[in-house]
């Protein structure tokens, strides 16, 4: 029996050191060495690389990517919520679930072009706006940050919906008709019922938003137009454009301890509430 | 199958495998670097297998070589790397006499600033860096038109840093290589003062924004240009007054290679006259075989954004290795310009 279970609980724990516990090990080493002249790292051993993240210019930055994250993260729940709600209650649930996922069929690079081709000043929307004599002049929709929050929203909306369809599906019609006998109006019982049970869904959908937006590069650099740099382009630019690998890993780090810390907080709050 | 026979039949493909290994070369060349046919030809030629892969940047070039066990033979670093390269002793020594085809090298690239004996790469293509506009547009001369308000958000700069600070050092009248601190510094506050005039910083992508009249302007290598003016007549490029950085790449030996006879037969069959012509022709690039250049039809050989004359070449600066500290310094302030 207890063979058996470590005959089929080995396979995962060698992924999760090979591929996650080693990968982060080299990233801590990385980060307190020195910088080689052309990239790479080289001894000796020095905390140098976590005294030059303290620099007022980086956590501007830091702050920026958490700005526009959590702008991003507020507007996935309020578009993600409706849909969710309407997707769990509808008949046709599994066609809906699979025209939420349908846009992972395509690479986000080539989607984020596309964004590209519809946004710039002969795109598809300035060009109909413009024939309708909407506007006369182009609205300028690409490069800035607008287009790289639209960017996030676009493309993390799907793991906002998920997790929550997730909570809704599950949750008993029979407390709405026992509100509904109450006398709870449908906006009341949405927003006394339905909203507080699924806050775990709201929850888990925002942690997988925020999080990768908070070390998105992409986006701001195709989108932004390069003209604002987050924190995953700082990490980029290390180790690429700088060679500066212990930088790079320090930042990298920084980043992951700060999204840790935030991870732990919401989950404490959430066992709170749950006793 | 009886015995013999299946012995005589692994002795065979044993055989097989073992010459084939032993003509076999591993080439990592940046993306759309060679023409169709230039690898299956040497393949048919020379009896050989090529493992062909391509790198969107240097530096993922460069992190591989430096393990010292990447598994390529030939690689393809622009020429500010191939001193550092040399200096980490990643490269082969070249052997010239395996090398007849370096005589179709032009002039300027038989002994370039980088390597001057050709001792460790061979010159491949060139390209530079200008400016490419719409003819709609009041004509710029130089890095200083993009400092004023006719191009004002209709005006792009590279995503680079070594570019943007190339443009305003060149408008300041220092070296493109710059790295004191003062000059540097002086370049920032001009990138900085720059920043609300610029569209977007964005590299080849800049092309069908350019093509579709949105961008009037844009800080672009010569060869990004090229591709957008084919596509639109109403695109010129200018090489600035100020200057302008010119860049190489080589083709070279990885000192850790195996193959090193095969891998100087490729690099001598890259020299060819028609296999570069060939390469120049299809990836519209310029390549820096003279010998070459002469196979070209006169549209292409004769087009001055391509190949610029001697006397607009003379304006140009190559591009050189960064000491770590002013890299270091760059990054500082390339991330303060990219934040104002």
């Amino acid at each position: 029996m207890s063979r058996l279970r470590v005959a089929f609980l080995s396979p995962a724990a060698i992924v999760t050191i090979a591929l996650f516990a080693i990968p982060i090990g080299i990233i801590c080493a990385y980060s307190l060495l020195s910088r080689g002249a052309y990239g790479g790292v080289i001894l000796p051993w020095t905390i140098e690389s976590y005294r030059r993240v303290f620099d007022p210019l980086y956590a501007e930055i830091l702050w920026r990517s958490f700005v526009l994250a959590a702008i991003s993260t507020s507007l996935c729940l309020i578009l993600g919520f409706p849909l969710a709600l309407y997707i769990a209650r509808s008949k046709r649930r599994t066609l809906l679930l699979n025209l939420v996922m349908l846009p992972f069929w395509t690479s986000f690079l080539i989607r984020t072009y596309a964004w590209m081709f519809l946004l710039r000043d002969t795109g598809l929307i300035n060009t109909i706006l413009q024939s309708l004599h909407l506007i006369r002049q182009p609205l300028p929709l690409l490069f800035n940050d607008g287009a790289v929050v639209l960017g996030l929203v676009y493309g993390y909306l799907p793991f906002m919906v998920l997790p929550l369809y997730a909570t809704l599906e599950k949750l008993d019609p029979a407390l709405l008709d026992a509100a509904r006998d109450l006398g709870a109006t449908p906006w009341v019982a949405t927003w006394k019922i339905i909203v507080p049970l699924s806050r775990s869904g709201m929850l888990a959908g925002s942690l997988l938003v925020f999080i990768p937006c908070l070390g998105a590069y992409l986006t701001p650099d195709l989108l932004g137009g390069g003209k604002t740099v987050m924190i995953g382009n700082l990490v980029q630019n290390q180790f690429t454009t700088a060679r500066d690998w212990p930088f790079g890993s320090a930042v990298s780090l920084l980043l992951m301890a700060l999204v840790l810390i935030i991870l732990l907080r919401m989950l404490s709050r959430q066992s709170e509430q749950l006793l | 199958m009886n015995r013999r026979v299946f012995l005589l039949a692994v002795s065979g493909a044993a055989a097989g495998c073992m010459t084939e290994h032993a003509r076999r070369l591993n080439v990592y060349n940046w993306s759309d670097y060679v023409a169709r046919d230039t690898i299956p030809k040497f393949e048919r030629e020379f009896g050989a297998h090529i493992r062909y892969a391509t790198y969107e940047s240097a530096e993922e070039m460069l992190a591989k070589a430096m393990t010292g066990n990447s598994g390529w033979d030939v690689v393809f670093p622009s020429n500010s790397y191939v001193q550092p390269m040399r200096e980490m002793d990643l490269l082969a020594p070249l052997d010239h006499k395996r090398l007849a085809n370096l005589k179709n090298l032009g002039k300027r690239f038989q002994s370039p600033p980088w390597d001057p004996e050709l001792g460790w790469s061979t010159p491949y293509m060139y390209g530079s860096t200008g400016i490419v506009y719409s003819k709609q547009a009041p004509q710029p001369e130089g890095w200083r038109d993009l400092w004023v308000n006719k191009y004002q958000g209709r005006m792009t700069m590279l995503d680079d840093p070594a570019e943007v600070f190339a443009a305003c050092l060149k408008r300041l009248g220092d070296s493109v290589n710059a790295t004191a601190p003062p000059e540097l510094k002086s370049a920032e506050a001009l990138a900085i003062r720059q920043k609300p005039l610029v569209r977007a910083y964005i590299n080849a992508e800049v092309r069908d924004q350019l093509i579709a009249g949105d961008v009037l302007a844009a800080q672009s290598w010569s060869i990004t240009a090229q591709q957008a003016i084919d596509q639109s007549g109403r695109l010129a490029f200018v090489y600035p007054a100020e200057g302008f950085p010119l860049y190489c790449d080589t083709a070279a030996i990885l000192r850790e290679s195996r193959h090193q006879e095969l891998a100087h037969e490729f690099l001598n069959y890259l020299l060819r006259p028609e296999v570069a012509a060939a390469i120049a022709r299809e990836m519209r690039t310029a390549t820096a075989n003279e010998a070459a250049r002469h196979l070209l039809p006169a549209k292409d050989s004769e087009n001055t954004t391509l190949y610029p004359t001697e006397a607009i070449l003379a304006r140009g600066e190559w591009f050189e290795a960064m000491p770590p500290a002013a890299q270091r310094l760059r990054d500082r302030l390339w991330t303060q310009i990219k934040s104002a």
